[in-house]
């Protein structure tokens, strides 16, 4: 079979076998090699993590309601903003879109049965989940005050730093395998099971979003590896690599941490980037525009990503030769995330838009991504950034990326890809008041935190003068109303699982794989492997009343995509 | 009209007005005040880009809103238009966008080669960073703790260095950041412009007290900012014994009083009423050796904070060796024995005498009628006995 119907899954009966009752009891999940069940493991443990470590920023935000003491002393509050940010980076926002919701979509996008290597696969997810177990025991064995950073000489001082930065830095060197085993099968399942017909240039723009985010994996994150192994080393047995009291110098440390933590920003956004474009397009039912700008565009950023970790050390004592070339470099980071803005936006000109809850997910990323993209060009600015580093300033903008953006987008992701992977619809209107309250909530708290910045208020920091008070009583106010957006989330989400509608094939009216198999997809995904042609070409997909799913005009007939070759 | 036509436009209104809000606060929303020669252009390079970015900003939301608004439609409509891409659009959106970035990283690293070399002839001062506090060391010999004397209308550069961990020197009013790297002297230089206070703070996490690490630049004219630094210079070399320890209240404490209490309360060390209630007397420590709380256990105290750890507490003082002098040592330690005559904002008591310091001193020999003079509390009665510090 060469053409492919999308009006008729090839598994139309659903419940009757998918991948959710393929296999019965706890073991067939814990050592599955079903890349969709992978991925549901991934999900429920990322979602787990972010819960907790939502939880921290709460407990951040109370705390710095007032100056001084609010709930708690200065160790527990340091405890607090250090396991929040490790969290977040760490164990959520970088696992998230790759390996929980890219392990599930990524091979039916491409038409296969599963990712190249599924046992390595699943030993991504074991390795993530003993790092993880590093990461808690880091609270059992002194707890962690170092900040996400782990910033020497503070770190390896044990007079200084508590006693599970060893545990912690154990966990973040095996974090780093998972991540890396993932991003190779990833490159190795996009090169060689893509499916006749998908050409590079006709691949779904996740899956370029998804290989340059992998490159990125594959790269980078050796040198973190090796840079928090000499820090254990370090603290451990005083070998003198960041110590300069024994010749050491802590900014080589700082050089190896950006050197693998800028790459990680864009490991963390470049995913969100490629579910914006799915999600724009689809919701919009028209063809993206300008598809190659786009697509060059992710490889653009990953490859300038290596060139820029030096804007986190303006301050740092590096040279001022050094501080200019970053600064230039870092400029041109911002073309190709314009471009990418840009080319959304004209995406919705003359579509047909259906204002979904992830469509207003996507406008939400564009809003906020817009912002903290333009308020890095204040950062980017050497004279500006000299005021600004280690202010609140820094704190707003990556929160508008890393997590007003990436997280933005993988929450859109997630109810985008939700009917598809739990079979259930759930409450729409819910989810758009849901969205609605993310969205203020998230902006009163971050937007506030620029003025607070400029002003003159640093980061990390416990007591603040009492001018700056009314800054952080609004922040804390929209934390609040954030996580309130977050619980009903959960709630709807959860709620659908049970009492939801049964979700049909395509309920947006999708044109990529993942849409033409059946919700939820078999074990197999496809009995055949499919054709494909322009996965943004909408013109012949429509609305079916009757059966409550789209499907394609001219049943019967070749896809018109298929005209093409 | 449609309700998402309706809260399109009310979306975009509100874009807008928020634009203009922006630009018109302006400064005064954003930055405090512009007290150093750099500041003002700094400003002016953050506005820059700020109005470049709520122009963009506002551009691409009215759009993305006047959008949704106009081509929300039901699921069984159609897009009306088929275009996949448009390059010439697109090549302009690129290379605008390509040549405002280059303007911008040119004015941004103009303004900051300015703020790195100092002028020739700049004030040197010397400042000392350590968990969790600072200390500035001028050119005639005075040093004060967390308290930043700089002349007005002079180019200063700072020579920093830590004692520990990474610190950060930030003035917010000057707009100059720089962090201390230990084993290196990093610099900073300014010029202010404004006499007044304005505040020091730490800017890079060091731990505990990492957001007490603070301390004040005092801004005056260059006649004034001499008469302070000759005071400063003169306190601690020629005093008595009492005036020693009301020195150390009013010029060192400052860098004791985030860990140590005056009113009895326990903070990340002993509070320094406890250790004065228990002068002469014997204190077992956490590693079961006694010591009697005297002079010299002060001074092991200070030098070498991890010797005796009192219970309950850990071990988090940094030692002061090097930072404090012996005459500054045996200002605090005087300080310490002799708090029964302070009160808990670190003042000596009214009505206290001046001589209490010697139990059988000698009067007539500290001049005056042996109170306390004008600058360390009420005038008192002459002829109070002084007080024995034995239990």
């Amino acid at each position: 079979m060469t053409t492919l119907d999308i009006s008729k899954p090839l598994h139309p009966t659903i419940g009757e076998d998918n991948y959710l009752t393929h296999t019965r009891g706890i073991l067939s999940w814990l050592f599955t090699l079903d890349h969709k069940r992978i991925g549901v493991n991934y999900l429920v443990c990322v979602l787990t993590s972010f819960f907790f470590g939502g939880m921290f920023a709460l407990l951040v935000r109370t705390e710095l309601l007032t100056p001084g003491k609010t709930i708690v002393e200065q160790d527990a509050y340091n405890q607090f903003f250090t396991l929040h940010g490790a969290i977040m980076v760490f164990l959520v926002i970088i696992p998230s879109i790759p390996a929980a919701l890219g392990n599930f979509v990524l091979p039916i996008m491409l038409g296969a049965k599963d990712v190249a290597f599924p046992r390595l696969n699943l030993m991504s997810w074991w390795l993530w989940v003993t790092g993880a177990v590093f990461f808690v025991g880091s609270l059992f064995t002194g707890g962690l005050d170092t900040g996400w950073t782990f910033y020497t000489p503070y770190s390896i001082d044990k007079g200084s730093a508590m006693g599970g930065a060893v545990s912690a830095l154990m966990g973040v060197f095996i974090l780093g395998f998972s991540s890396i085993f993932t991003g190779l099968n990833f490159i190795v399942t996009i090169h060689r099971l893509r499916p006749p017909g998908m050409t590079w240039f006709r691949m779904p723009l996740f899956l370029w979003a998804i290989y340059s985010t992998a490159i990125l994996q594959v790269l980078a994150t050796p040198v973190i590896g090796i840079t928090v192994a000499l820090l254990m080393f370090e603290r451990t047995f005083g070998i003198g690599i960041f110590d300069p009291k024994l010749g050491g110098d802590p900014v080589l440390y700082q050089h190896f941490f950006w050197f693998y933590s800028h790459p990680a920003v864009y490991i963390m956004i470049l995913p969100g980037m490629g579910i914006i474009s799915e999600l724009i397009a689809v919701h919009s039912h028209k063809h993206i525009f300008g598809y190659r700008f786009i697509a060059f565009s992710s490889v653009a950023i990953a490859i300038f990503s290596f060139l820029v970790w030096g804007h986190h050390m303006f301050t740092s004592g590096q040279s001022p030769l050094m501080n200019a070339m970053f600064s230039a470099i870092t400029f041109s980071v911002a073309i190709p995330s314009a471009v990418k803005v840009f080319n959304w936006v004209a995406t919705m000109y003359k579509g047909s838009i259906s204002l979904n809850t992830p469509m207003l997910y996507a406008m939400a990323f564009l809003f906020i991504f817009s912002i903290g993209g333009l308020t890095g060009l204040h950062l980017g600015t050497l004279a500006v950034d000299i005021h600004l580093h280690d202010t609140y300033f820094v704190v707003a903008h990556f929160h508008y990326v890393m997590m007003g953006s990436a997280l933005i987008a993988m929450i859109g992701g997630l109810h985008h890809w939700w009917p598809k992977m739990t079979g259930k619809m759930y409450n729409e209107n819910l989810g758009r008041l849901a969205c609605a309250l993310v969205f203020i909530g998230f902006n009163v708290t971050f937007f506030t935190q620029f003025f607070l910045g400029t002003k003159g208020g640093t980061r990390r920091s416990w007591d603040y003068l009492p001018e700056f008070q009314v800054y952080h009583i609004i922040s804390t106010i929209g934390s609040y109303i954030l996580a309130i957006g977050f619980f009903l989330t959960a709630g709807y989400l959860i709620h659908s699982l049970f009492r939801g509608k049964k979700a049909p094939a395509n309920p947006w009216g999708g044109r990529s794989l993942e849409w033409q198999c059946a919700s939820p997809p078999p074990h197999d995904n496809f009995a055949t492997t499919p054709t494909v042609g322009d996965c943004y070409d909408f013109s012949t997909v429509e609305w079916d009343e009757k059966q409550g799913t789209f499907v394609v005009h001219g049943e019967g007939q070749p896809s018109p995509a298929h005209s093409h070759h | 009209m449609s309700t998402s036509r309706l809260i399109a436009i009310a979306l975009i209104v509100l874009t807008i007005l928020g634009g203009i809000a922006l630009v018109i606060a302006g400064d005064t929303m954003w930055f405090p005040r512009k007290a150093s020669t750099v500041a003002p252009q700094m400003d002016l390079v953050f506005n820059i880009i700020t109005w470049i970015s709520i122009f963009f900003f506002v551009l691409i939301m009215v759009v993305m809103f006047w959008f949704a608004g106009e081509y929300h439609t039901g699921r069984q409509a159609k897009a009306t238009s088929d275009v996949t891409h448009n390059t010439p659009l697109e090549l302009t959106w690129t290379i605008i966008p390509l040549i405002l970035v280059i303007a911008i990283f040119y004015v941004g690293l103009e303004g900051y080669l300015n703020l790195r070399v100092a002028p020739v002839g700049a004030y040197d001062v010397r400042v000392t960073a350590q968990k969790w506090s600072w200390l500035f060391e001028h050119s005639n010999g005075a040093s004060e703790a967390n308290v930043l004397r700089v002349p007005l209308n002079r180019p200063v550069r700072l020579l920093m260095q830590s004692k520990d961990v990474l610190h950060a020197c930030f003035i917010p009013a000057f707009r100059v950041k720089q962090d201390i790297v230990p084993g290196r002297i990093s610099t900073i230089w300014f010029e202010a412009k404004e006499a007044g206070e304005f505040d020091l703070f730490c800017a890079e996490y060091c731990g505990k007290d990492h957001s007490m690490m603070r301390a004040k630049v005092i801004v005056k004219p260059e006649a004034e900012f001499i008469a302070d630094l000759k005071e400063a210079a003169e306190l601690h070399k020629k005093l008595s014994d009492s005036e020693l320890a009301q020195y150390a209240m009013s010029k060192l404490y400052v860098r004791c009083q985030s860990c140590h209490s005056l009113d009895g309360k326990r903070g990340t060390g002993p509070s320094w009423r406890e250790t004065n209630a228990n002068w002469n007397k014997e204190r077992v420590f956490k590693d079961g050796n006694k010591e009697v709380v005297n002079e010299n256990y002060i001074r092991e105290s200070i030098l070498n904070p991890g010797l005796h750890i009192v219970e309950t507490f850990t071990n988090a003082m940094p030692t002061f060796k090097g930072q404090l002098d012996d005459r500054q040592i045996a200002a605090l330690t005087l300080a310490i024995k002799n708090l029964q005559h302070f009160d808990n904002a670190g003042k000596l008591k009214a009505g206290e005498a001046i001589d209490w310091q010697i139990p059988g001193g000698f009067p007539g020999l500290y001049g005056g009628d042996g109170s306390v003079p004008a600058n360390g509390g009420a005038a008192s009665s002459p002829a109070t006995i002084p007080p024995s510090n034995t239990p």
